[in-house]
């Protein structure tokens, strides 16, 4: 990621699972920043908005959104991230899911997703999607919570 | 929904009924027309009767002349001898007596008490023409005093008067006959007036009945035809509920496998993922393993060494395969699911030039395998979906070429003709053809036929079924096995357009 080593990774993820795939391969991929993972949408947006370390409230921030969450639809978190006043708009959200349909995809696009990433099936594309991510990540620049004030 | 009330005509015979009611009205008119042939008949009878009557009362009154005249002759004759007039006048009227007589009696002949009458007339007139005989035959001797003494004795025994009494009373015979012969013709036009406004009357209430009647029945029948009427509207509701249920329904079924599909990929992403972090460790393990191995074998057991080197790696390759033949089953639920839910656009599509395409793709595979793929004939266009058309195809043609008999180079043929509103095609290939006990079967998701000698999951004629289907046609196919097979597609000419709210819902 930037220069900034303190951008942190908040990853938004029901299952247990793939949260652990996903963390392993971005590790893989070299990426060391701190992510917090969180299962449902509420404490994630709670944390996002309100927490003094979140990125609200301390530093930037990206966000890797499943859209499949317990208490509420991923794409409601990505209005609420996307329609905030804040610097938290300008935050890179990262759709991480396994719904592949073209609708769903535009729509998230529509409500301002940066990158949308169906997750394979098969292990192998899915540890080559996340280290290609990682990658991504590791080149794509943050936006500064104090530039943006 | 309100249960439609099934309001059926009412029995509806109405023409026993007006019949009945015609036929009594035919029969007044009948018996008043029989009235008025009787009154005319009795009418004409009475117009005899009275004819007759005049007749019998000229008859009488002739003969009565001749009488009087006869006797007028007679005093002449006896008053002046001489005058050869009065005889001569005499003669004639007695000449003509008898002929009267004749008349008066054939006119009479009917009637008893006027032949009694005659009867006592022609005594009486016997007697009085025979004295009437001698007193002329004493003028004309020329004995004048005998003649008038004859004469008186005549007028005593008054002959005459009974002649004149019986004739008045032949007179007032008639007179009554004619009376009573009134009467009956007044009394019979009375019957026939009576006759007259009995049929009218009954005319006249039969044709308000039968007004009534039709009345009745066009009410009867408005009614039918409004209660058919509702009956239809409200058929037609419930075909639109049944239809809008149906269209419900079929969205739950799309939406349930979408959901469904999706939600099984996501633990298999886990199943798959920890099974290859698995295979990674396994990897691992194994290679500690052979360390051990080659530096302290006293440390490895038996057990350890075939664990990490076989039942690991057999059990990873198990769930490693059936977690992919898992997905790939998922895969064509969804797959299923999402065109299901595809919007359809109808165009005019060239079956032929699509064909065309299909062999352009297939180019490499139908090279390979020495097969060919020809249009036989001129194919119709249709109008319909060509996304869907194309997979149809596709789908057969591939399959075809899939499916081949070894040894044996592959022909397989797309024809196509028209039928009404219909077009039908039918892509055969002289392959391995299908068990006629799995021609059902076939178009069955997951379900094959035959050798499972070829990559598949049993996902193509499901799919080729279902895309049929939702064109509005059937698929068919004929087969039996080493012999070929032939797969009948018939559509609809023209593609209904959908009804655009059953789409694109809750993705």
């Amino acid at each position: 990621m930037n220069a900034h080593q303190s951008v942190g990774i908040v990853m938004i993820e029901d299952d247990e699972g793939h949260a652990r795939l996903i963390e392993k391969n971005i590790r893989r991929a070299g990426i060391l920043n701190e992510i917090r993972h969180f299962t449902d949408g509420t404490s994630a947006l709670d944390y996002i908005f309100n927490d003094p370390v979140g990125p609200a409230l301390s530093g930037p921030a990206l966000i890797l959104l499943d859209l499949n969450l317990p208490d509420m639809s991923g794409t409601d978190i990505l209005t609420r991230i996307k329609n905030s006043d804040g610097p938290v708009k300008r935050t890179p959200v990262v759709v991480l899911t396994t719904t592949d349909d073209s609708r769903e995809i535009q729509r998230c696009y529509d409500l301002g997703a940066n990158v949308y990433i169906t997750k394979p099936v098969n292990y192998e594309s899915f540890a080559q999607a996340i280290r290609q991510l990682g990658l991504f990540l590791s080149v794509i620049q943050v936006p500064d919570l104090d530039g943006a004030n | 929904m309100a249960t439609p009330r099934f309001l059926l005509p009412p029995e509806g015979k109405i023409a026993p009924r007006l019949t009945a009611l015609l036929v009594p009205g035919f029969l007044a008119l009948l018996a008043a027309g029989g009235g008025a042939a009787w009154v005319t008949r009795q009418n004409q009878v009475h117009t005899r009767a009275v004819v007759h009557t005049y007749e019998v009362e000229k008859a009488v009154l002739e003969v009565r002349r001749v009488i009087e005249e006869a006797e007028a002759t007679r005093r002449g004759a006896l008053l002046a001898p001489a005058t050869a007039a009065y005889r001569e006048g005499y003669h004639r009227a007695t000449a003509e007596l008898p002929q009267r007589l004749v008349t008066l009696a054939r006119l009479t002949a009917d009637n008893p008490r006027q032949r009694d009458n005659l009867a006592g007339l022609q005594l009486q007139l016997g007697a009085l023409a025979q004295r009437r005989a001698e007193t002329m035959a004493l003028v004309e001797r020329g004995d004048q005093r005998a003649a008038l003494a004859a004469f008186r004795a005549d007028t005593e025994a008054s002959s005459m008067r009974a002649v004149r009494f019986l004739m008045n009373r032949m007179a007032r015979e008639e007179r009554r006959l004619l009376a009573i012969r009134d009467r009956e013709l007044r009394v019979t036009e009375r019957a026939f007036y009576a006759v007259l406004v009995l049929a009218a009357v009954l005319l006249a209430a039969l044709a308000v009945v039968a007004l009534l009647t039709v009345l009745a029945y066009t009410r009867d029948l408005a009614r039918s035809r409004d209660a058919t009427q509702s009956l239809a509207d409200s058929l037609e509701e419930m075909v639109a509920e049944r239809t809008e249920d149906l269209t419900r329904a079929n969205e739950e079924i799309q939406r349930f496998a979408y959901i469904v599909s999706h939600d099984l990929r996501s633990p298999l992403v886990n199943v798959m993922g920890f099974t290859a972090e698995l295979e990674a460790a396994t990897g691992q393990l194994g290679a500690l393993v052979d360390t051990v191995e080659a530096e302290a074998p006293q440390l490895l057991s038996e057990e350890a060494r075939l664990s990490a080197r076989e039942d690991l790696p057999e059990a990873i390759g198990f769930i490693r395969a059936s977690t992919q033949k898992m997905d790939r089953l998922i895969n064509a639920i969804l797959q299923l699911s999402r065109q299901g839910r595809r919007q359809l656009a109808a165009e005019r599509i060239d079956v032929a030039q699509l064909v065309g395409q299909i062999r352009d793709t297939l180019a490499h595979r139908l090279a390979d395998v020495e097969a060919t793929l020809d249009v036989a004939g001129t194919l119709p266009e249709v109008i319909s979906d060509r996304f869907s058309l194309d997979q149809v195809f596709s789908n057969l043609i591939e399959n075809a070429v899939k499916y081949l008999r070894p040894g044996v180079p592959g022909r397989i043929t797309v024809s196509g003709r028209r039928e009404a509103q219909r077009v039908i095609y039918a892509i055969a290939d002289n392959g391995r053809g299908i068990d006629p006990r799995d021609h059902a079967r076939v178009f069955d998701l997951f379900r094959r036929s035959g050798a499972q000698d070829r990559p598949g999951e049993g996902i193509g004629l499901a799919t080729v079924r279902a895309l049929v289907f939702r064109l509005g046609g059937t698929i068919s196919v004929e087969s039996n096995l080493g012999q070929g097979a032939t797969f009948t597609l018939s559509l609809p000419l023209t593609l209904e357009s959908q009804r655009p709210e059953g789409q694109g819902k809750n993705e």
